[in-house]
């Protein structure tokens, strides 16, 4: 099976399902989950297929660096499988007859499929457009007025973010006369490590960090959280936050290679790891907590993904497929449990399931062995006591990763404490719709099999690693004709 | 052929293109994050995608080139570059769309709230959720009041 059907069957699903629906609404109701469905086994067998290494697809047969191609590797397919799996899983239980939420779902999984396989540029800009316009539409999709205005700003952020980005693509081309990611990184070196290259990827960073709520441009992310439905909640801040922090992985591995981009990347992070979890301290719904905490949580894959080498990129990996898991499953509470906290004084007695879910994904969430959270932490720390360039800078970073699990634990473990003590005198929460539950046990179910498979997990983890932190190979594998003997070529 | 480009025409039309977009991205980025009007801020996100725009056209321009359109394998002296060409194509739909749903969630928001100033916006919705306003972000109360109550309560018990 080709790659593209990755991204042409949910694109094709997302405009035929409207037309469906009006015919059956039964058949259009399962369309989705259909489409999907397909997209993961596709997904599984190209995973099987490129073992040997990676495969490229040649839009309309025009090789790279003239034409567009997908670039599919484990990484990616790894994110892809993310993205349809999460969704899928999101898709349980959920309600029938939302024609219009359906649609954006779909095309959010088309978009992100894209943005994690595409080895274009402006291609990405594209794809990102549609992820950033969809999820737009879906902040909005619960219909109140708090949602709308919450929809509102975050467009506003997210337009703002996608001209810088546009403005940062049109400086590399600019400068260097392509948008093929290989052909990019062929001429970085030369034309690229100066002041205007990272220029660049400052634009870039701030361009995709509004959708990977990177430090500065992440004002929306609250205020969406605590209004959207919840599984939008879930898939925004669980899933597709951390396609756009893989296009930057993608970047500073292929172009930004040896520059201090990687120091731009770990300040920010760092930031968001501290604004995140202190912001997360201070908030007074259970929403706000998630939203800020999934700030902390992906300042975290940022840090981890500034660590040069496989080493940081295994750590990113990791700690961005275990916040995958595990933020979904506890946004999947909110709907019961949203609202002030001192609501949920003698939760536990309402709903024991609930409690015991939270316990154990804020568990996981703060890195308690044997959860996963504990060793993508602890591949976290390793990765950064191993660097050997600006060693300062990371052991810093490891003080404030240290220091936000402790404000994570305060703050969990506060809410944990409430859920476990007696009845008050208020009225107490309801319990949370086994609607709600399917999803999040079926999230649990994939944390504590994760559990039992770490050794495997972790082996396929780093072939993951050592593949995408090759910089050469995929160079090489791109643009195969690409040789010294074409000294014209090489140079613009 | 027309007149032909000097150095100096050419010249002039980098410096003013490159300034106008410079100055474009500018007006509407300060645009966008100084004004509290929603349309103002529309209309600030339209100036900074023109400036983007204008930016990657002139990336491709050159001076005295034609467009890249061959007819019968004839080979023109110089091509302006069709690439950013292309790029401003899809970058400007996308910013009509985007443009178009921003008015869609204003006219949403107004109906719901009767305002367009960004600043009553947020304290509205910050009364209706529950939250506080301060700085026009809405935050969170401090600490969570019965915790601690039940604290001394359990204390003195």
């Amino acid at each position: 099976m080709n790659g593209i059907w990755l991204v042409a069957l949910p694109l094709l699903g997302a405009f035929l399902l409207p037309i469906v629906y009006r015919q059956h609404t039964i058949v259009g109701y399962w369309t989705g989950p259909f489409i999907l469905l397909i997209n993961f086994a596709i997904a599984l067998g190209l995973w099987h297929g490129i073992a040997n290494g990676p495969q490229i697809i040649a839009m309309g047969g025009f090789s790279a660096p003239l034409g567009i191609i997908f670039y599919v590797d484990k990484l990616a397919l790894l994110f892809v499988i993310a993205v349809v799996l999460g969704t899928l899983v999101l898709w349980l239980g959920k309600e029938r007859g939302k024609v219009q939420e359906e649609t954006l779902l779909l095309l959010i999984v088309a978009g992100g499929c894209g943005l994690a396989l595409s080895g274009d540029l402006f291609n990405i800009y594209v794809f990102y457009e549609i992820v950033a316009l969809a999820s737009y539409g879906l902040a909005a999709s619960k219909g109140s007025g708090a949602g709308y205005g919450a929809s509102l700003r975050f467009l506003i952020l997210g337009a703002l973010g996608s001209s810088l980005l546009l403005l940062g693509i049109a400086l590399i081309y600019a400068v260097t006369g392509t948008l093929n990611l290989a052909h990019l990184a062929e001429l970085a070196p030369q034309m690229l490590n100066g002041s205007t290259g990272l220029v660049a990827f400052a634009l870039i960073l701030i361009g995709l960090g509004v959708k990977a709520e990177v430090f500065p441009v992440n004002t929306w992310v609250p205020e969406v959280y605590a209004t959207a439905p919840a599984r939008v909640s879930a898939l925004l801040g669980g899933i597709v936050s951390k396609l756009a922090l893989l296009v930057v992985l993608r970047l500073l591995v292929l172009i930004y290679d040896d520059t201090s981009a990687y120091l731009l990347l770990l300040n920010l992070g760092v930031l968001g790891v501290l604004t995140g979890e202190l912001a997360a301290l201070r908030a007074t719904d259970l929403r706000q907590v998630l939203a800020y905490s999934s700030i902390g949580q992906l300042g975290l894959v940022a840090i981890a993904f500034s660590i040069p080498g496989s080493a940081g990129v295994i750590a990113g990996i990791a700690l961005a497929l275990h916040h995958a898991l595990v933020k979904p499953a506890l946004f999947m509470l909110t709907p019961a449990w949203g609202g002030h906290l001192k609501r949920l004084v003698g939760a536990a007695q309402v709903s024991m399931p609930g409690a015991l879910l939270f316990l154990v994904l804020a568990l996981s969430l703060i890195g308690i062995p044997p959860l996963p959270g504990f060793w993508a932490k602890f591949l976290l720390v390793t990765g950064a006591l191993g660097t050997t360039e600006n060693v300062a800078w990371y052991q810093m970073a490891i003080a404030v990763v240290l220091i936000a699990t402790v404000i994570k634990t305060a703050y969990f473990m506060r809410i944990a404490r409430l859920m476990f003590q007696g009845q008050s005198r208020e009225k107490p929460v309801s319990a949370p719709h086994s609607r709600e539950l399917a999803p999040a046990l079926t999230l649990v179910g994939l944390l504590l099999v994760s559990v039992l498979t770490v050794g495997p997990i972790s082996k396929s983890l780093e072939a993951v690693a050592s593949e995408a932190s090759d910089r050469k190979a995929y160079i090489k594998n791109t643009l195969p004709v690409w040789d010294k003997s074409f000294p014209a070529l090489s140079v613009k | 052929m027309e007149s032909v480009m000097t150095v100096q025409e050419t010249a002039l039309v980098y410096l003013l293109s490159y300034c106008g977009a410079i100055g474009l991205i500018l007006l509407g980025i300060f645009a966008m994050t100084m004004y509290q009007h929603l349309i103002r801020i529309i209309l600030g996100l339209m100036l900074l995608e023109a400036g983007v725009n204008l930016f990657l056209i002139t990336v491709g321009f050159r001076a005295n080139a034609v467009a890249p359109i061959l007819v019968e394998a004839q080979t023109s002296a110089a091509m302006v570059d069709p690439i950013p060409q292309a790029l401003v194509l899809t970058a400007i739909v996308i910013g009509v769309g985007v443009q178009a749903l921003a008015l869609a969630l204003v006219i949403k928001t107004y109906k719901a709230y009767g305002t367009l100033d960004t600043k009553e916006l947020a304290q509205k919705i910050a009364e209706e959720s529950g939250t506080h306003v301060i700085d026009d972000i809405p935050v969170s109360l401090p600490v969570p009041v019965p915790s601690t109550r039940q604290m001394v309560e359990e204390k003195s018990a």
